[in-house]
């Protein structure tokens, strides 16, 4: 009883504001030379607006003279793999072939930018293997690796400590 | 034993949790920056010269019926209108582009509330196809950059929970009451007077218009008229004499956009029908509720 009610009324109101289908265009046609301009226009004022907040050129990876900050470059090793300028290029190149799998995926449901498994028939382990997640963290996945704690350096840090009252009794 | 490794088509959604719903801190915070996110003018009278307040309907009727056929979460829709008020209140904007900037606002914020977000190519074939995928996308990062990224608004929707435990209500009409405010909500977002007020308010007023017309107030005291206000405006720190202004412009919107509905179906029958059926649509029109409490929610 209740949820027909209230489906009534916003039914009702949804119809009386509505006219005929939903798929349909407001206001007539885009003119799409001014829309592209006015999009680079704006993109470029963005850039700007930036480049003045941050006293940085963001086109020439220079700072500007008398900004607010003091900017001092590092090495790319130092920064995580996610802010490195190469990775986007990397991406790009590794992209199609997990892309494609996943575009379909994704345009089956009719939803994207959503992670999925990816159907077990149209990805092959190979391909798998290669997403590009892993090919780029490698080199820094076994820097971590070195670096990492093993469950075994745990088991004998306890037989140590273990051990330790014993022989103190002893 | 077996085991079974379900992954169904439903979306997943988090419970409701009292850590966020019942602490009296989450509401104070949500009052205290709810004005963040309200548009900086009233952009008609001093940033746009080519759109008018009646395309602003339009193309928010439009985005309410695409969120309502794609059955996208309730906040989606308010949230949209605020990013689109909020851009429209510093870019002058043409109007053959604002039915795409209404398609990029629904795409943000779809992407924000949603785990299974409106596709780009959807919205686009909502237009029909009069704009492209690639434009929506770079639109996107236009309405970013002039939004500064800022998209969490607060939004009437935040203070629904909130108002609702406070309120004596009775348990069985809760699902029908959230509803009914929801629906307030979003006919306030189609509606440009709403578009400066805070989201508390709004939220508070379309609370007052669903107990009210829902004629909840016979049994307990404390949600007869006045002792309704009163109540409602304290738990929302909003002035008596505004919420009560807000209260009545809610069911003057309700009413009058029924009665439109109205008058657009008849035209329509008439249209079908031929002349004949005057006579019977005129009488049909005198019997059109002018009070919020004649309409049977």
């Amino acid at each position: 009883m209740c949820r027909t009610m209230s489906i009534n009324l916003s039914k009702r109101i949804l119809t009386a504001l509505s006219n005929g289908p939903t798929r349909r265009n407001l206001f007539g046609p885009v003119d799409r030379e001014q829309l592209q301009l006015e999009y680079q226009d704006s993109l470029r004022k963005d850039l700007e607006d930036a480049s003045r907040r941050w006293g940085f050129d963001f086109l020439t990876e220079t700072p500007l003279e008398g900004g607010d900050f003091q900017w001092e470059g590092i090495s790319g090793t130092k920064v995580p793999a996610l802010y490195r300028s190469c990775m986007v290029g990397a991406v790009e190149v590794l992209r199609p072939r997990g892309a494609s799998g996943l575009g379909s995926a994704a345009a089956q449901s009719g939803k994207e930018n959503i992670p999925r498994t990816p159907n077990r028939d149209s990805l092959k382990p190979q391909s798998l293997e290669k997403t590009p997640e892993k090919t780029q963290s490698n080199n820094q996945s076994n820097k971590l690796k070195r670096k990492q704690t093993n469950i075994t350096d745990f088991y004998q840090a306890k037989r140590r400590v273990v051990a330790t009252p014993r022989k103190s009794g002893q | 034993m077996e085991l079974l490794c379900l992954e169904m088509d439903t979306v997943i959604r988090a419970r409701p949790d009292p850590n966020l719903l019942y602490d009296e801190r989450v509401l104070q915070s949500l009052l205290t920056i709810e004005e963040r996110f309200l548009p900086q003018c009233s952009y008609f009278k001093c940033v746009q010269k080519d759109i008018q307040p009646f395309m602003r309907r339009m193309v928010a009727t439009w985005m309410l019926e695409v969120c309502e056929e794609q059955k996208c979460e309730e906040e989606v829709f308010p949230l949209a209108m605020n990013y689109l008020d909020r851009f429209l209140a510093v870019v002058p904007t043409r109007k053959c582009n604002l039915q795409l900037l209404g398609a990029v606002c629904m795409f943000l914020a779809s992407k924000l509330k949603e785990t299974r977000p409106l596709t780009a190519e959807k919205l686009c074939i909502y237009t029909d196809n009069s704009i492209k995928p690639q434009e929506l996308l770079e639109w996107e990062l236009v309405v970013l950059g002039k939004l500064k990224w800022n998209l969490a608004a607060v939004t009437p929707n935040d203070f629904i929970e909130h108002i609702m435990r406070k309120l004596p209500l009775p348990k069985e009409k809760l699902a029908l009451i959230r509803k009914h405010v929801q629906t307030f909500i979003a006919l306030c977002a189609t509606d440009f007077n709403f578009a400066m007020y805070p989201p508390s308010m709004i939220a508070t007023g379309s609370f007052g218009a669903a107990i009210c017309g829902l004629q909840l107030d016979n049994g307990d005291q404390s949600l007869w008229g006045d002792n309704l206000t009163d109540l409602l405006a304290k738990i929302t720190n909003t002035e008596v004499d505004c919420l009560k202004a807000c209260q009545e412009q809610i069911e003057r919107v309700l009413v009058s956009s029924l009665r439109e509905g109205r008058r657009q179906q008849q035209q329509q029958q008439q249209e079908q029908a031929g002349p004949r059926s005057k006579a019977l649509d005129e009488l049909d029109q005198s019997s059109t509720p002018t009070d919020v409490r004649d309409i049977d929610l």
